[in-house]
């Protein structure tokens, strides 16, 4: 057990360092007490960040070298991520593209698909998003009605996706369709890329509770997608978006890295705000603060135990549910402490000088519970995967879609 | 980075599985409240090397990182061992200085106990019950002494816990106030593990009970109520295991990082055991609730062990304290 850097990975934390100083009149930076930039305002400097930093050699680290990546081990990502982190780099523009479309084409692509998009995947030359979820099916993913039927060497899609992060500046996406509604739900599916340009698609923007709008809804009317397109067989869609779905539990607080302000955020701000409290408030803001930073440094060590099986070779499985579900939990007592530390700021949007990092966070945790596997679906996962208690019994995984829906299939 | 057990470590839990399935049991706790023997107690522990794994070899102990004797606490914590090995972890701390005191530490032939609060009428503490030989905090001295031993009725047996009035003290230290502190937070760290194997061992009952048990025409852990319960208790074992293994790494590999790690450590641990021992009873309903029945052997282990060394609110304190000046600094 050792958690300094091996004399290897301290050169290579060495190399990154260098490699961002080097760089850093070209990077996107996050000023003192944002967390992220709006990729609507800053699509062009967020895209030209992630090219330098693809250029340089940070970007897609763990990924096979014919596929434009590092062959890094993802050990050394965690470093880069850290170390971006250290420089106030914000999230890349494409890190769903990273972390679950890219690994979703290298998982099931065709040769040609993987070499026309994974290297331009990688410098945000295109930027991709995931389009799963529609308005009748969230967490039941496999109950989706958007229609895929074949024509000649072309696919015609029909539908909506909803809840789609960054599709309004995406050039492509991977897209869940339904091809064949006279088998059993999880049997009907397909996979394909989708141009997110194509005639026939068009984004509209979703506000968020909090005054946000990361997501989008998407709608397709008769688009057409070459059948080059297709990801995996006809009919095999579920098992490739389960690739995605394992792929986006680890991306989500799976290695030790924190989903909403980390640790360190959290006791500078206890240290700017816990003297202004009268006393009485100081110890019950202590207990909140306490709490949250227990549950935090809990979720980032079962982090880096899972990168630790992970990097020896192990594949990511149900357990890493495990870590975005304390993760979302730590994020939720990080953001109530951190209001609370806000005295009677707290009872408003912002404080008086407009800042308002913590009532923005405090919004953005009910979000975190839902996107990418509500903490239900997660307890169902784990409950059964992980601990081998029995399903509930189901009626919906053996009859044709079409007979468990009333308008029998139809849209 | 490596946050991971070694081959060696591997196998020293795996002896100790061993070693206290063979003679422990909650059925040995449950005795304990009726007067029965404590098993396996202070001998056998002295005797397989346990209460010595770290003492320093030259006083006849292992010399080992408190890593190790954390690995064997959680298995011991799972079948509700007692005596703890919180005091032979504490005491060694505590002796680094009396190769001779540590040496009867390491074989077994002193019984230690160390005392928290006045050492002119302690707090209860782990393990006084039987002890002859008592460590206490007299000031800023560190003293050694015989005393007077005033039990409670105990609510979890395994525990040992008494009361001491010294009725003799000799000072082994000055201005060992500090040694004091670090003391008390290894012997968080060996708590938390301890509840850490205990909190594990409540999740596998209740998981076992769940898959059997059948109510309303199937196993009652196909229903969400029931199968949630269980995983949050199994996620908070799952976070305690990360605590528990970094604190005990901190105290041999960096120190600095110890007294937020214990407490981090030993606050999770008051909450997840008594969640898990909370949830093992109520998944098994009336069968759960009785005498007969193993879960509330685990859920008094854990309504005890939640106040020992500092309870959940204090240790919150602690943390808090410790973030806000500068331990997460850059």
């Amino acid at each position: 057990m050792d958690f300094d850097d091996s004399p290897d990975e301290a050169a290579y934390r060495a190399r990154v360092r260098e490699l961002l100083e080097r760089h850093s009149g070209e990077l996107l930076r996050l000023s003192p007490g944002q967390e992220n930039v709006d990729a609507r305002t800053h699509e062009a400097e967020m895209r030209r960040t992630q090219r330098v930093l693809a250029d340089a050699g940070l970007v897609g680290v763990p990924w096979p070298k014919e596929f434009g990546g590092q062959g890094g081990t993802l050990v050394q990502q965690s470093i880069v991520s850290q170390e971006l982190a250290r420089a106030r780099v914000p999230v890349l523009i494409n890190h769903i593209g990273i972390g679950m479309c890219g690994p979703t084409v290298i998982g099931h692509g065709s040769q040609d698909q993987r070499d026309r998009y994974l290297a331009r995947l990688l410098r945000a030359d295109d930027v991709w998003c995931q389009l799963f979820s529609e308005p009748a099916s969230g967490s039941d993913l496999a109950a989706l009605r958007t229609t895929a039927v074949r024509d000649g060497d072309d696919w015609v899609v029909n539908g909506q996706k909803v809840w789609t992060t960054l599709a309004h500046v995406s050039d492509y996406g991977i897209l869940l369709t339904r091809t064949d509604p006279e088998r059993p739900k999880h049997a009907g599916l397909t996979m394909f890329v989708v141009d997110m340009h194509a005639p026939g698609v068009t984004v509209r923007p979703l506000r968020q509770m909090g005054g946000q709008s990361d997501f989008n809804e998407v709608f397709f009317h008769d688009v057409r997608i070459p059948d080059s397109e297709r990801l995996g067989e006809p009919g095999e869609g579920w098992r490739v978006a389960l690739t995605t779905l394992m792929n986006e539990r680890v991306a989500i607080g799976g290695a030790g890295g924190a989903i909403g302000p980390t640790v360190e955020t959290l006791a500078q701000h206890a240290r700017d705000r816990l003297p202004a409290l009268d006393p009485e408030r100081q110890v019950l803001a202590r207990q909140a603060v306490g709490r949250a930073v227990v549950a935090a440094l809990g979720a980032r060590y079962t982090g880096y135990r899972r990168l630790t099986v992970l990097s020896q070779g192990g594949i990511p499985g149900p357990e890493a549910s495990a870590g975005k579900l304390a993760g979302t939990e730590a994020a939720r007592l990080v953001a109530d402490a951190g209001v609370r530390l806000l005295g009677d700021d707290a009872l408003y949007a912002a404080t008086a000088d407009g800042d308002d990092q913590w009532q923005r966070t405090q919004a953005y945790v009910p979000g975190i519970a839902i996107a990418g596997g509500t903490d239900q679906v997660l307890r169902n996962i784990l409950g059964e995967r992980v601990l081998g208690l029995p399903p509930e019994p189901r009626n919906d995984k053996t009859a044709a879609f079409s007979a468990s829906r009333s308008d029998g299939g139809a849209r | 980075m490596n946050f991971d057990l070694d081959d060696d470590q591997r196998d020293i839990a795996a002896g100790a599985r061993d070693f206290f399935r063979g003679s422990a049991s909650p059925a040995a706790a449950r005795a304990g409240l009726e007067g029965g023997r404590l098993e396996p107690g202070r001998k056998a522990l002295a005797d397989i090397g346990f209460t010595g794994i770290t003492v320093p070899e030259e006083s006849g102990g292992s010399g080992r990182p408190l890593l190790d004797l954390a690995v064997v606490a959680e298995q011991g914590g799972a079948v509700l061992a007692a005596p703890s090995l919180v005091t032979a972890a504490r005491a060694s701390v505590l002796l680094a200085g009396e190769p001779h005191l540590a040496a009867q530490l390491a074989d077994g032939s002193t019984a230690f106990a160390v005392l928290d609060g006045s050492p002119d009428g302690s707090a209860p503490s782990i393990d006084a019950a039987d002890a002859s030989a008592f460590l206490a905090l007299d000031g800023d001295d560190l003293v050694l002494g015989e005393g007077e031993v005033v039990p409670g009725r105990p609510l979890d047996a395994t525990r040992g816990l008494a009361s001491v009035r010294l009725t003799s003290r000799r000072v082994l230290a000055t201005g060992a106030a500090d040694l004091w502190a670090r003391a008390r937070q290894v012997g968080a760290v060996v708590l938390a593990a301890e509840d850490l194997g205990a909190a594990e061992r409540c999740v596998q009952l209740g998981v076992a009970y769940a898959q059997e048990r059948e109510a309303f025409g199937r196993r009652i852990g196909s229903y969400q109520a029931v199968k949630h319960m269980l995983v949050d208790a199994w996620v908070g074992v799952e976070q305690l295991r990360s605590l528990v293994w970094w604190s005990a790494w901190a105290a041999d590999s960096a120190p600095a990082e110890l007294p937020l790690a214990s407490s981090a450590a030993k606050a999770c641990a008051a909450g997840a055991f008594e969640q898990a021992a909370a949830t093992l009873i109520q998944v098994h309903g009336g069968i759960g609730f009785t005498w007969e029945h193993d879960a509330h052997l685990f859920w008094r282990r854990a309504k005890v062990d939640r106040l020992l060394l500092g309870d959940e609110a204090e240790h919150l304190d602690v943390v808090a304290r410790l973030a806000v000046s500068g331990a997460f600094a850059a």
